[in-house]
């Protein structure tokens, strides 16, 4: 899919901004502190009503304004979509083609993007709860059954860990009772960790060609499932119940001891291998950076399968953390089939031979001018 | 303070309602100044009798003026058949259905350890002193389609075992005279699987 116009009045620091793209690279370059993520979060926006860098829409309204409006027109593989998106502090409206659309949720997803930012790092490097998100953010995208699943799920476990205290102060006595709340818990946490392990399954194929292609065959990436005990493939749901139930009757004592669940997907983890070794332990910081953008790019290709076209892919500040080689292997393996927009300071670390068709526009104090070729 | 100690020590009692904050109870307190003497009493009464004249049945637990309450003194229905739930406003709704003939439960609550609610909280043990009685042959347990619901219906089916008696669950599926396109896709998944085959 392609978004042609861009459209905002009063959002962020732009009072009012138009932007026909192109279909292929959008650059925005420009000192720190102009806008050019904004316009990045503003195509997020669009995308899935809210932002990826806060949570109050209010801050997304020009200073002392009452309202921002978004307004887009999308090119989708089955005709165009006119967008438009209206921001107050008492919430927003959404319009496809003119009609307001009672709920948000009918709005998000008729325009796909996947973001990369300089925070997704973290995916790489930080504490396992930000793989889990990652991996419930995804999936829930695809199978809409998914997050109920996993919130009946905490909320199994929240009552569980309770029952546990209890049973440790001696203030309850029922064994009968923790069976039932095991055999909720088993009962959501299988079905977690089944959709867990298949779409890391899916993510692997795409991650590990996108990866290769990136640093010309040099390295190789494994994306590996780490549950909280071990899962093989073959197992089937009646077999993990089994196991899953058997962990817990083992873990008793230890879990009373402790007053929590010591087993379950709510203590999930995901190891990224490249070439053997462990990338959050051994990696460089520029290999980090690789493996999270390979599995951005690898998801950008599932939602591709689920949708039959490209959603655009926003990469915000990437271009300049990686090596010139891996830059332009970067753009070339998207090029001709993906929209993309990128934000860059300048445009001396960008390869721009590569970069053909691309549109280039400097952002400086909340105005954007196209350069001419 | 900026209303007479009266006027104020009522606002006060109706903001202790769910759902009234300050502003409603005060609109409230003005609307009883207004109403006629004799309303009030009645009104008043009616606070006062309701804690005072209402009780637990001693069968089923549904909250009653007489002991046993109505419907446990009603004979003409099924003493085969008791329908357990959580609360006394679930009963009344299974009750407008008008289908459903056999006696009630109220167990005043689900099993939630998180508020520190634990089987000897709610009226289980009053559940089990009536299953001794030989006639009752099928518990239907209708607790609420969520966590705490679910594990107390589970936590009731392993209990009962001994008695041998049927024990079923309410279905939980898609609303009747919706279309199945408007259905969400959680509601629709449990839907598909407690289908069952047409004879």
């Amino acid at each position: 899919m392609f978004l042609n116009k861009l459209s905002l009045t009063n959002y962020r620091n732009y009072d009012r901004f138009e932007l026909e793209t192109s279909h292929q690279v959008n650059l925005f370059v420009g000192p720190n502190a102009q806008g050019k993520t904004n316009l990045l979060e503003s195509i997020y926006v669009m995308a899935l009503t809210k932002s990826h860098r806060t949570h109050q829409d209010k801050q997304l309204i020009r200073w002392n304004e009452d309202q921002a409006l978004l307004t887009a027109e999308v090119d989708k593989r089955y005709g165009p979509v006119r967008l438009s998106l209206s921001i107050t502090p008492q919430g927003k409206k959404a319009k496809i083609n003119g009609l307001e659309q009672r709920k948000l949720s009918s709005f998000i997803g008729t325009l796909n993007v996947v973001m990369f930012a300089p925070e997704d790092l973290e995916i790489v490097k930080g504490a396992p709860g930000i793989r889990r998100r990652f991996l419930d953010m995804e999936i829930g995208q695809v199978h809409p059954g998914y997050l109920y699943e996993v919130t009946q799920y905490q909320k199994v476990l929240v009552q569980r860990n309770n029952y546990l205290k209890q049973l440790a102060s001696g203030k309850s006595a029922n064994a009968a009772m923790l069976d039932i709340w095991n055999e909720q818990l088993v009962q959501f946490g299988i079905k977690i960790m089944k959709k867990r392990q298949s779409f890391i399954k899916k993510l692997q194929v795409w991650a590990e060609r996108i990866h290769a292609g990136i640093t010309n065959g040099r390295e190789e990436i494994l994306l590996e499932y780490r549950p909280s005990f071990p899962l093989s493939e073959e197992e089937d749901e009646a077999m993990l119940f089994d196991r899953f139930m058997l962990k817990l009757s083992q873990a008793k004592e230890q879990e009373i001891r402790r007053g929590a669940t010591l087993a379950g997907p709510h203590r999930d983890d995901m190891v990224f291998w490249i070439n053997g070794k462990e990338v959050h332990v051994y990696g460089s910081q520029g290999q980090q950076r690789t493996t999270a953008l390979s599995l951005k790019l690898a998801e950008l290709e599932l939602i591709r399968e689920e949708l039959g076209e490209y959603p655009l892919l926003l990469l915000d500040d990437v271009l300049s953390e990686l090596d010139p080689y891996r830059q332009t292997q970067l753009i070339e393996t998207f090029q001709d089939k993906v929209q993309t927009f990128v934000t860059t300071t300048s445009l001396d670390s960008v390869n721009m031979e590569k970069l053909r068709d691309s549109a280039v526009y400097h952002v400086a104090g909340g105005a954007v001018t196209e350069q001419a070729d | 303070m900026y209303y007479p100690e009266p006027l104020a020590k009522l606002i006060d009692s109706f903001s202790k309602l769910p759902g009234i904050g300050p502003k409603t109870a005060g609109r409230l307190a003005f609307q009883i100044l207004r109403m006629k003497e004799d309303e009030v009493v009645d009104f008043a009464k009616a606070l006062v009798n309701v804690k005072r004249n209402l009780h637990y049945c001693s069968v089923c637990c549904n909250i009653t003026d007489v002991d046993p309450c109505r419907i446990c003194q009603d004979k003409t229905r099924d003493a085969s058949c008791i329908c357990v739930v959580q609360e006394a406003k679930d009963l009344v709704a299974i009750e407008r259905t008008k289908e459903f003939n056999g006696y009630y439960h109220v167990l005043h609550g689900a099993i939630s350890p998180m508020e520190g609610i634990g089987p000897d909280e709610i009226y289980i043990a009053e559940l089990l002193k009536r299953l001794s009685d030989e006639r009752v042959q099928e518990l239907i347990l209708a607790t609420n389609p969520n966590i705490e619901g679910e594990a107390t219906a589970m936590y009731l089916s392993r209990l009962v075992k001994p008695f041998g008696l049927k024990v079923t669950r309410i279905a939980h599926g898609l609303p009747v005279g919706g279309d199945l396109e408007y259905a969400d896709e959680v509601t629709l998944t449990k839907a598909l699987e407690g289908r069952r085959e047409l004879s």
